[in-house]
């Protein structure tokens, strides 16, 4: 389904996706990210990318399993199995779209997470194609995906100035626009050629180049034991800022968090992990397979760009730029790449 | 102004006559208009270095890391390291002489004035392009910092003080104290901010107005640690938030690893949070030099540096301490003086 709304009307279309919890950027607290809309006038497309991912719609910093007490001396287990509202996420950048593919993969193919299902399920996408770059750091196309990518939205929305050019890809995103109604008018004539010419100027921009996509893989491999690695991570403080922000990350760690130690009272937790963390390979022993930060880094950069495209094809990285804009000491995945593969 | 050929002659020079194994400076990167943190080994680097107010790292950091390899190295090279300081980075070499993680002879400390100015500071940048990346900053003078905005043509000028970092315009000491060599002007009078401005600021708020900003922001923490990761104070083996012993033996008993006790828990939620930032708060007092490291490296842009500064403050105004200011003074947690005020023992 195809349709153009105009800008003015996109706040009525919000409006009527009432039953829904619907997200979309704001600029707070000195940064884009995704907050909870009460109202179509609060909608403001005019971001550049959001801190945080949508991952964090379905795989969420905290999770809990179940929750648990001793009730007569015997314990008790409560589901905590999630049942959220339908959820609209407006403003998503096709890069982050990209990611979510990735995530469904992980969560999907060995073992069918029921929490993150429960999430996705319930969960609709609606895309804002990228007109330009809105970073140095972007580099979507690098990896496969492109300023307008359709991979993993339900809504692709294309700015065109006065109006928005709105097509429904899934199921979820045709219903999400089919209860928009009047708010939308049919695609005219010309209209279509201008989205293409909007398209294409998007692809147009430089961005970060990654030759030969290809051959990273075996240029990692072949790197293992490189002293590159160490020298690469030498400024690296060791912070979870670059996984955390991304995109497809998904490592996670499972603790027990105890309220009462009387009653036994407590909740079953999953909470995001992160390889750059020394805990995160630590042995009960004390010893650390991964005790440096040289090491760490390569076990972000070849999971990423070796393990993940063995096991599933494809990069896990659809270029957002995140980790390198957001590293406070400069560390940068594409110059990283750029080396190894030299 | 820092003719910044001097710093690069200096550090070239510190390397050929092997005073130093290794230079701590600033150069270009790849990944943003701000400058990235660098360690040259060889005289032929020293001319990528740089020096202007996109150089914001504290690269005290690099030597506390150092120390720590160097323990552990199997052939350890405890030559001196050279470190491009400003006044508050200095300060903070400062606090790690006076804690003994390091000798005097064992650093080179080249100061650079930052002349009245500062560094420019990310957040209020963000806010100026609301979110938009900065191509290039440049600084023309004392007055104006240009910024090209990313995929736009156009260049901003912005006074500096709209966007200088709230540290630089409470500066008390712009030109770097502990110092062997020093680079700019020394510029001691400063229009800007009195000390302790924004601190004083937010504490005029009322007890709930302070509750409801700080539960907001410690429940948007992620819990990543960079804040703690980028301190240099934060030196610790072994953190008291950490959920795991770091620090294991062969006498570390299987108990004592499985019953460690946890203050706080994995979850990034609001008690949690508040749990270590304010544990990490305390743990800085009469320690912070207010490098604003913390407040600059947060993804989500806590306002970190108000919890320290409001700390140091209380030092300040009860013992007269500043950290890291004197070096042969003793640390505030492990002095007594008489006339220290002693209201809480009752």
């Amino acid at each position: 389904m195809e349709k153009i709304l105009n800008q003015e009307k996109l706040r009525e279309w919000v409006d009527m996706l009432d039953d829904c919890e619907v997200y979309a950027p704001a600029f707070a607290d000195s940064v884009w990210n995704y907050a909870r809309i009460e109202a179509g006038t609060d909608i403001d497309l005019s971001h550049t990318n959001t801190i945080g991912s949508v991952k964090e719609f379905v795989f969420p910093q905290r999770e809990v399993f179940f929750r648990f007490e001793k009730k007569d001396g015997v314990p008790v287990l409560t589901s905590t199995l999630p049942d959220p509202k339908p959820t609209v996420v407006f403003g998503v950048r096709p890069c982050d779209g990209r990611g979510m593919p990735r995530n469904d993969t992980v969560f999907n193919k060995e073992f069918e997470d029921p929490y993150y299902w429960a999430r996705r399920n319930k969960l609709t996408l609606v895309g804002l194609a990228c007109n330009q770059p809105h970073s140095p750091n972007c580099f979507c196309q690098s990896v496969g995906g492109s300023p307008h990518s359709e991979d993993g939205l339900d809504i692709l929305m294309t700015d065109l100035g006065d109006r928005f050019h709105v097509k429904g890809i899934t199921v979820k995103g045709v219903e999400a626009m089919e209860r928009g109604r009047d708010a939308f008018d049919a695609v005219r004539d010309g209209d279509q050629t201008e989205v293409e010419k909007v398209h294409d100027t998007s692809r147009s921009f430089p961005q970060r180049p990654l030759d030969n996509l290809d051959a990273i893989p075996k240029a990692i491999r072949e790197s293992f034991d490189s002293p590159l690695w160490a020298d690469m991570a030498q400024h690296c403080i060791g912070c979870g800022i670059c996984t955390f922000l991304c995109p497809t990350c998904h490592c996670f760690d499972i603790n027990d968090e105890v309220i009462s130690p009387t009653t036994g009272e407590g909740e079953r937790v999953r909470t995001w992990d992160n390889c750059q963390f020394p805990d995160f390979t630590m042995h009960t022993s004390g010893h650390n397979p991964r005790a440096d930060l040289g090491s760490r880094l390569r076990q972000r950069v070849s999971h990423k760009f070796l393990y993940f495209v063995e096991n599933h094809n494809t990069q896990q990285c659809t270029g957002c730029g995140r980790c390198i804009t957001e590293c406070p000491v400069g560390i940068d995945i594409v110059a990283v790449l750029e080396r190894v593969s030299q | 102004m820092v003719n910044v050929e001097e710093i690069r002659d200096y550090a070239a020079s510190l390397l050929e006559k092997e005073e130093v194994k290794a230079v701590l400076g600033f150069r270009r990167g790849s990944a943003s208009a701000f400058a990235e943190p660098c360690t040259i080994t060889e005289v032929g680097e020293a001319a990528s270095l740089v020096w202007d107010p996109t150089c914001l790292n504290n690269l005290a950091l690099y030597l506390v890391k150092d120390r720590k390899q160097q323990a552990v190295a199997k052939t350890p090279d405890n030559r001196p390291v050279g470190i491009v300081a400003k006044g508050c980075d200095s300060r903070a070499v400062g606090v790690l002489l006076q804690e003994n993680f390091f000798k005097r002879e064992d650093v080179v400390v080249i100061g650079v004035s930052c002349e009245g100015t500062g560094v420019v500071d990310s957040n209020k940048l963000s806010d100026k392009l609301k979110g938009k990346t900065a191509s290039r900053i440049t600084f023309s003078g004392a007055d104006d910092i240009n910024v090209s905005v990313y995929g736009d043509e156009t260049e901003t000028v912005i006074p500096a003080q709209e966007i200088l970092a709230d540290r630089c315009l409470e500066c008390r000491a712009a030109t770097p104290t502990l110092h062997d060599v020093v680079f700019g002007d020394t510029v001691e009078a400063r229009d800007f901010n009195e000390p302790f401005h924004a601190a004083k600021e937010a504490e005029s708020a009322s007890e709930d107005e302070r509750w409801a900003t700080w539960e907001h922001h410690f429940d948007r923490c992620l819990r990543c640690f960079a804040c703690r990761a980028v301190c240099p104070m934060c030196y610790c083996h072994e953190c008291v938030v950490d959920s795991t012993t770091f620090v294991v033996t062969l006498g570390t008993s299987a108990e004592e690893k499985a019953n460690r006790i946890r203050w706080c828990e994995r979850s990034a939620n609001t008690s949690e949070s508040a749990v270590y930032h304010l544990t990490r708060a305390i743990h800085l007092a009469g320690r912070c030099i207010d490098c604003g490291e913390c407040e600059r490296v947060c993804p989500v842009n806590i306002p970190l540096r108000l919890l320290n500064t409001k700390l140091e403050k209380e030092a300040f105004e009860m013992f007269e301490y500043q950290a890291g200011h004197d070096i042969e003074q003793a640390s505030l947690l492990s002095s007594f003086r008489d006339e220290d005020p002693n209201s809480f023992i009752r």
